[in-house]
């Protein structure tokens, strides 16, 4: 699939959301093994759409997976039920060329990144769309991932382990 | 005695001497990179579980006094007669002029790479290397204005809007409500266009770069930002005499905001003190 996103050539793994139920959770499991490592991916259930809140962001295009060259920049995503967000509706694990991008999501359902951090997105694929439009050239995401250790329990926070 | 904060643009040249040789200071021990890294961590989103103390939601106010206040007591400890200045962004909103002259924060970033060339926090000088960031970045970014992109700062019209409201904030609490001052100014909205993101926010993406991100304090101008939105309380708070901050008792067990805002009583994390406490910092300091 190649799609133009404000004049800039997208091309795009199609998101899973045509397929049969069981082949998106072979198609995902394949890219959570490919972002995660295998040892991560068997420890990750695939979250069912069908289990998740309604909100805006599962409207989205983007489905429960994206994998697509953006700007010169290999970005992608997949929902998970893993992490501290899995009561909220899964946790959506994110690279850009390799590297980890934190995402938060919104009361209102919009997702926002640690890049792009003061306003937010319908979906997933749109916010980290938008990070990599907020990196400059040959700026890269930390190898160790975002610069994020709060903990999402609230009060406590480990500011200086 | 109380301190004065001033406007940005009137500080003599020696005054923005001392406030950037305390910023440099403060840096070259490590000392500001611990702000750096406390701001990206108690930044939780309201679409996450657990507590909200700096960002959507009513204490966005007083942790960032307090957050100030702190970065304040360091640059002191350095100049003792230096102060956060701040940048009223509905009057001074050009991208040459105060505070981003060279004797002060320096100007825009360059075209190719948004780097900041110039001023007493370019990269070049070796005084100003980011250390906490999002990205593997190590110079200070800005882009002004987005140029790619253009948006403009907030109108006058924006903060009025914000100082007229006169309830503190509303239930949910968060960065949902379309009432309140607190929202209003520090200005989630809802909507694709980038007319929903007003007043505070719309600053952070009117300048760019690295205040774009979780690691904005990285650029100094984050605390004249601050310093501004700050000034708003007290002019909302001397506008509206009888409204204090809210909520006045926490959320109980059966909302959905249970544990996840902090009342005007209870403690502000990473502090051991109440938004209670810090609606009235006029012993501390005074805005000019």
């Amino acid at each position: 699939m190649a799609v133009s996103v404000e004049g800039v050539p997208v091309s795009a793994v199609p998101a899973a959301t045509a397929r049969s139920a069981p082949a998106r959770r072979t198609r995902r499991r394949d890219l959570l093994r490919g972002l995660l490592g295998a040892s991560a991916a068997l420890a990750i259930a695939p979250v069912v759409a069908a289990s998740r809140p309604p909100g805006p962001a599962d409207a989205g295009p983007a489905g429960s997976s994206f994998d697509e060259t953006y700007r010169g920049r290999h970005i992608r995503g997949a929902l998970t039920s893993s992490g501290p967000a899995a009561a909220t509706g899964g946790e959506w694990k994110v690279t850009v060329d390799g590297r980890p991008l934190h995402l938060m999501r919104r009361a209102d359902g919009t997702w926002l990144s640690m890049v792009d951090h003061y306003r937010s997105y319908a979906t997933p694929l749109e916010a980290v769309r938008a990070a990599v439009d907020g990196l400059g050239p040959g700026e890269r995401l930390r190898e160790d991932g975002p610069a994020h250790h709060h903990t999402h329990m609230g009060g406590h926070h480990g500011l200086h382990p | 005695m109380a301190y004065i904060r001033k406007d940005v643009s009137t500080l003599t040249g020696a005054e923005r001497r001392r406030f950037v040789n305390a910023l440099l200071a403060i840096k070259k021990r490590g000392e500001y990179d611990e702000f750096v890294r406390m701001h990206i961590d108690h930044y939780v989103s309201d679409g996450d579980g657990g507590l909200r103390s700096a960002h959507m939601a009513p204490s966005f106010l007083p942790w960032h006094r307090r957050f100030l206040l702190d970065l304040e007591a360091a640059l002191r400890r350095v100049d003792p007669a230096v102060t956060v200045p701040y940048w009223d962004w509905t009057r001074d909103r050009a991208t040459t002029a105060a505070p981003w002259t060279k004797d002060l924060l320096g100007g825009n970033g360059r075209r190719s790479d948004h780097q900041v060339t110039t001023g007493p926090f370019a990269y070049a000088t070796g005084n100003w290397t980011i250390k906490e960031n999002v990205t593997d970045g190590e110079f200070l970014t800005r882009d002004l204005g987005r140029a790619g992109d253009p948006i403009d700062l907030p109108a006058r019209s924006d903060v009025e809007t914000a100082l007229r409201d006169p309830v503190y904030d509303v239930s949910p609490w968060d960065s949902t409500v379309d009432r309140g001052f607190r929202n209003r100014l520090e200005g989630w909205g809802s909507g694709s266009g980038s007319a929903a993101w007003r007043n505070h926010n719309r600053v952070h993406r009117w300048v760019g770069g690295v205040m774009l991100g979780g690691a904005s304090v990285n650029d100094p101008v984050f605390w004249l930002h601050h310093a501004f939105v700050d000034l708003l309380w007290t002019r909302w708070q001397s506008r509206h005499r009888e409204h204090r901050y809210l909520p006045a008792e926490p959320p109980g067990p059966g909302s959905r905001q249970y544990r996840r805002v902090v009342a005007r009583h209870e403690k502000l994390p990473p502090w051991n003190v109440t938004p209670d406490q810090l609606e009235d910092a006029s012993r501390i300091y005074r805005y000019a």
